[in-house]
């Protein structure tokens, strides 16, 4: 998990991921609204915006989950994979941190762990993980990596206190090699120390050639991001770097709503 | 090496590998023609109108008998359920003993199957509609008993204490605190009932006890498979009719949905529940008379053949070993087929859509299609035996189990499920390692349950011969053999009673292993 240098700044550079003029539609109004965003490797880009502004729909579009009913998708510039089979590769270096973590209770560490490789692994070594613990090199180093206890491998998920299993899933999430990395308000539940410290995590391993798109609740949060991006109604309010943010704009953002 | 939860749902799937290796010495193939036949009649069911009507005929009695064992078997459930619970006698009298004493006189009622409870009465009291009717009732009635008094005792009693000590009369305060949160879990369970009412009355009818199963049986017996199929296909739609009606009202009133993965809120709509009740009683009456049910000829008895005193010798001759052995293999071989067949078959078809409904359509055909009648179809192509009567139990429980996997599948284990599919996983292996864990316990815990309603069951298909303590009892039937009739009945009380142990075991230790938020009392009422 060693950091790549930074890529000469004069280079032309693939974006990642490039939304254009993306609708989805909702019951009443849009979900999302004719929005364009592009990430390009390196970038570390939060989201704000009130509830029900898009937040979660617009990350549900990125890694896939959901089919925009307009725009288009392009994935390291290449359309978004036609194919079942295309479209899977693409995903599998989607990585997602889910805020309610989605951690499958029953099995082990290990096994949560190596669930991340499925997009790429065949049906006898899915088969074989949940008998065997694989690959058992690969899954300790990610846990090394995040401070926690190789130990932890063969511990049910469901004996992990709350820290533990934040971390977990965010080992799975690197036990995926994403390159897009996408996290849905993974601070919200989280205490304040626990929450700097996942922040801090995150914004680490975004380094390039990867890239963080995250939700958040917190404008306190924002200096480690490059890029900040406010949504409300399903538009694009704003697209700035981390330093021309004012509170001026924060208000227009979730004016009319519940403090942040 | 320890296999983890996904896995232990597939397990009882390998049952098949000895099945098939015992196949090619069971099948005679003889009669591949007839199984063509019949297989090509489904296309082509007769829609002559004397036919239909006279299919239709049966349908209706068969709803008929359904309705009204239901119903009965519901008012004796919730007064014996009362009666039975804990809680009730605690708070009226000061004393639970009681209470154990009735639940065990009613284990008795309970571990005879209908079809037993109907093939003893025809004897006593002869053909008439009223015999399907409390044949039904009788053992479901003391289902719906142990249910109602378990989910009693297990309501939290906060609500109870705070109100007697307010001086509220015990049975006021139980009323008041313990009714509404019994309802909706009682009402969602009936309807349940009510679906398993409709095949047991097409079962009795299968045996001779009037509807559309003594005709569906004629029809198959003379190969008539097009009149066959004219019964079939309007069953199926009954019965898919009634269990969309039954799910629909579930959902609509906000029940409780089975095996317990989801936590519903109290029902609401109250006024419309009660004008549901209150319709169902002109409709029960209506049923009634036009069944010609008659309850004072319940009460004049038949003279039986005179009791000679007990052959002992004969008796003790039988081979009791071997009988409860085959009775054993037969039920653990149907239940290992029902069990793991639904979740691999699920696995196989799960993201094409197309396939899936085919599959639900053979589901249903498996629930609806009374296990004997399939023994008999498969003695077309099979000698008579324990795996032929296995396979006929298995097809219909498996429709049983599948659906009910199903649509637990739909809810269980979903976001895991997504978030497998948003790093690319498969949507197969999504299945597997999202939903199938979340489902294995619960889904095992019912299996447990079923194994031991497969067991009382175990005696529909003792007609296809030498499946155990079943086909011995419908000899003894025949042959009015009076002491070996009460021996075997009992024989197969106490086999059941005991399974019903094991499996409520087996049941607890998974759930005790669980460490999710399903309370046992959700996972252990809604069901059985």
């Amino acid at each position: 998990m060693l950091l790549s240098p930074a890529i000469a700044p004069n280079l032309p550079v693939t974006p990642l991921l490039n939304l254009e003029n993306i609708t989805v539609r909702g019951r009443n109004k849009p979900r999302l609204d004719r929005l364009s965003l592009q990430l390009d490797p390196g970038e570390r880009v939060a989201l704000l915006g009130p509830s029900g502004a898009g937040k979660s729909t617009l990350l549900a579009v990125a890694n896939g989950l959901l089919e925009p009913d307009q725009g288009s998708v392009r994935w390291q510039g290449e359309p978004r994979g036609r194919t079942v089979r295309a479209r899977r590769r693409q995903q599998a270096r989607i990585g997602t941190l889910w805020q309610d973590l989605r951690l499958i209770e029953e099995l082990s560490v290990q096994q949560n762990l190596n669930a991340a490789r499925l997009a790429v692994w065949g049906w006898p070594r899915a088969l074989l993980n949940l008998l065997l613990p694989l690959e058992t090199p690969a899954c300790a180093a990610v846990l090394t990596r995040l401070d926690l206890d190789p130990a932890l491998l063969n511990q049910p998920v469901s004996a992990l206190s709350g820290g533990q299993r934040q971390r977990v899933a965010l080992a799975r999430m690197l036990r995926q090699e994403p390159l897009l990395l996408l996290a849905d308000e993974p601070l919200a539940s989280l205490d304040p120390r626990l929450a700097a410290d996942l922040l801090g995590l995150l914004l680490e391993l975004a380094g390039p050639p990867r890239a963080l798109l995250m939700s958040l609740h917190r404008p306190d949060l924002l200096g480690g991001f490059d890029r900040v991006v406010g949504l409300r109604e399903g538009r694009l309010l704003f697209d700035l770097p981390g330093s021309d943010l004012d509170t001026g704009l924060l208000k227009a953002l979730y004016a009319g709503v519940d403090g942040p | 090496m320890r296999a983890a939860a996904p896995l232990w749902i597939l397990l009882p799937a390998l049952v098949i590998l000895p099945v098939l290796a015992l196949l090619p010495g069971i099948s005679h193939g003889g009669g591949w023609e007839l199984v063509g036949q019949f297989a090509a009649a489904a296309m082509q069911p007769s829609i002559e109108p004397l036919v239909v009507r006279s299919v239709l005929d049966g349908l209706a009695v068969t709803i008929g008998m359904a309705l009204l064992g239901w119903a009965t078997s519901l008012v004796l459930g919730l007064v014996l359920g009362i009666a039975s619970s804990r809680v009730v006698w605690n708070n009226c009298t000061g004393r639970t003993a009681p209470a154990g004493w009735i639940r065990r006189l009613l284990a008795l009622p309970r571990s005879i199957h209908e079809l037993l409870w109907g093939l003893l009465l025809l004897q006593v009291v002869g053909l008439q509609p009223a015999v399907a009717v409390v044949a039904i009732a009788i053992p479901f009635g003391a289902l719906v008993a142990r249910v109602v008094s378990d989910l009693l005792d297990a309501l939290p009693t906060a609500n109870l204490v705070a109100l007697r000590c307010g001086g509220v009369a015990g049975p006021a305060a139980l009323l008041t605190a313990l009714g509404p949160p019994l309802l909706p879990q009682v009402i969602s369970y009936s309807g349940y009932r009510l679906e398993c009412a409709l095949r047991s009355a097409t079962l009795l009818g299968v045996f001779g006890l009037g509807g559309l199963g003594t005709e569906l049986r004629l029809t198959l017996q003379s190969l008539a498979f097009a009149e066959l199929w004219t019964g079939l296909w309007l069953l199926l739609a009954v019965m898919l009719g009634l269990e969309a009606l039954v799910g629909g009202l579930r959902r609509r009133w906000a029940m409780p949905a089975r095996l317990g993965l989801e936590r519903r809120s109290v029902g609401r709509q109250g006024r419309e529940i009660l004008a549901a009740g209150l319709l169902l009683l002109p409709l029960l009456s209506l049923v009634a008379w036009r069944l010609g049910i008659d309850p004072a000829a319940l009460l004049s008895w038949q003279a039986l053949p005179p009791l000679g005193p007990a052959n002992w010798s004969e008796l003790l001759a039988l081979s009791w070993p071997r009988l409860v052995g085959n009775t054993l293999l037969l039920t653990l071989l149907a239940a290992a087929l029902a069990v793991g067949l639904a979740p691999l078959m699920l696995l196989v078809v799960q993201p094409c859509r197309p396939l899936l409904l085919v599959l639900q359509g053979l589901w249903a055909l498996g629930r609806l299609w009374p296990p004997p009648l399939t023994a008999l179809l498969l003695l077309f192509v099979l000698e008579p035996g324990i795996v032929t009567g296995a396979l006929a139990l298995g097809f219909h429980n498996l429709g049983i189990l599948g659906r009910l996997l199903l649509e637990a599948s739909e809810t269980s284990g979903a976001a895991q499920d997504q978030a497998l599919l948003a790093a690319g996983a498969g949507p197969r292996v999504a299945l597997l390692y999202a939903r199938f864990s979340a489902l294995a316990r619960p889904y095992l815990a019912y299996g447990a349950y079923r194994t031991d309603v497969i067991l009382r069951e175990s005696v529909v298909v003792g007609l296809v011969g030498a499946t155990g303590l079943g086909s011995q009892l419908l000899e003894a039937l025949s042959s009015f053999a009076a002491d070996q009739l009460i021996a075997l009945v009992l024989a197969y009380a106490v086999l059941t009673l005991l399974g019903e142990d094991l499996s409520d075991r087996a049941r607890l230790w998974l759930q005790e292993t669980t460490h999710g938020d399903s309370s046992p009392q959700e996972t252990g009422g809604a069901w059985r």
